[in-house]
């Protein structure tokens, strides 16, 4: 952090490749096509350097702070498409596959991060069904409260309900994090 | 703890040329500065270069248009001193140059000793020559100046009569080289006994 502050371009490399692969994953996840999330990939890195002053370690972790980035750069993109009526479907088709790693999935043992990967997975598979949802469709589909009411047909103040519930179980879980990266 | 949920997707291996392409993105923004700064300093520097060239050129051309307008009022002068003094003799003389007629117009001051002589209608020169108009006294003949015309337009000019001692008996106009002779040697224009 203190050499990103630094202006040290080394340390940007460095840190391109501990967390590019996380980058990627994430807006992949939310906009399902490989282009539309590298540009991302890139946007976030660019921000990220131009912005890590703004970041202050007393309020968090360097990754969240990343992530969140990226997740809010992935949801822009994907409210835009989501106008555009030709990429509509092919959003939905790919929207059934949550899952999906993709072909690029890289090897695990390879992958910085990966230890912390497979306990915040853990940690999301571990929550009820009914509060998993409500939290993909609001962390990953960057949906408000109101529409996965709409989405799930549910009562509004179900869905807050849930979404405080999972918030409670995911803190409870992952409150003890820190970033891998230096 | 939602901030961490990002870390829930697996990984994706970004394609090899990202990295260049991601790095050069964030890195050339960061070098901008420097080249947004060096082109400020050089429009700014432009700038300066140009309003003092513009202040010098500004400076020169109210310098040349003052000489002008002096020049302009003296010759203005000059002209309405000579045409409407009764000293002044008028003596006009039709001449041919070149196939065309034109005309030499004398206006002789006889108390202030000089001439006032517009040209009209005179052929324009060839490159290497001029006209040169000549004062014909009882001790010879003397150059009184070198005329080249290179523009089919009238021409006017005050001449002092050469010095006291010498008494103008006349006037003629040569064709000579362009840097004039010291005697006539040229073509005569005219010759006039006054």
């Amino acid at each position: 952090m203190r050499r990103l502050k630094g202006r040290d371009e080394r340390a940007l490399q460095e840190l391109y490749d501990a967390l590019a692969p996380w980058v990627l994953g994430l807006a992949f996840r939310i906009l399902h096509d490989e282009d539309e999330a590298e540009e991302v990939v890139g946007d976030v890195f660019v921000k990220v350097w131009r912005h890590v002053h703004k970041h202050d370690p007393r309020r968090g972790p360097l990754v969240p702070w990343i992530l969140s980035i990226t997740r809010n750069r992935a949801l822009d993109e994907l409210r835009r498409r989501r106008r555009w009526w030709r990429k509509a479907d092919r959003w939905e088709q790919a929207h059934g596959t949550d899952e999906e790693a993709g072909d690029r999935a890289p090897n695990e043992a390879a992958v910085p991060g990966w230890p912390l990967h497979r306990e915040v997975h853990a940690a999301l598979a571990a929550l009820p069904d009914d509060l998993r949802r409500v939290v993909t469709l609001a962390y990953f589909e960057g949906l408000s409260h109101s529409q996965i009411a709409r989405r799930l047909q549910q009562p509004l103040g179900t869905v807050k309900t849930r979404l405080r519930a999972a918030h409670r179980k995911l803190t409870d879980q992952l409150g003890h994090l820190k970033d891998w990266v230096e | 703890m939602t901030d961490w949920l990002g870390m829930s997707v697996p990984p994706r291996t970004p394609r090899p040329e990202l990295k260049g392409r991601v790095l050069a993105r964030a890195l050339a923004r960061r070098r901008r500065w420097p080249l947004a700064v060096a082109a400020a300093l050089a429009v700014v520097a432009a700038g300066v270069g140009g309003a003092w060239w513009a202040h010098r050129t500004i400076d020169a051309l109210m310098a040349e248009r003052d000489r002008l307008a002096a020049r302009v009022a003296a010759l203005d002068d000059t002209v309405s001193s000579f045409i409407h003094d009764p000293a002044t003799r008028l003596i006009q003389v039709p001449v041919s140059t070149g196939g065309r007629v034109g005309s030499v117009t004398i206006f002789a001051d006889s108390v202030r000793h000089r001439w006032l002589v517009r040209c009209d209608g005179l052929a324009p020169n060839a490159r290497d020559q001029a006209y040169q108009l000549w004062f014909v006294t009882d001790q010879g003949t003397r150059p009184a100046a070198v005329m080249a015309m290179d523009r089919d337009q009238p021409m006017v000019m005050a001449l002092p009569l050469p010095q006291a001692g010498e008494q103008v008996r006349g006037a003629a106009m040569t064709i000579e080289p362009r840097s004039g002779s010291a005697s006539p040697s040229g073509p005569t224009v005219f010759r006039l006994e006054l």
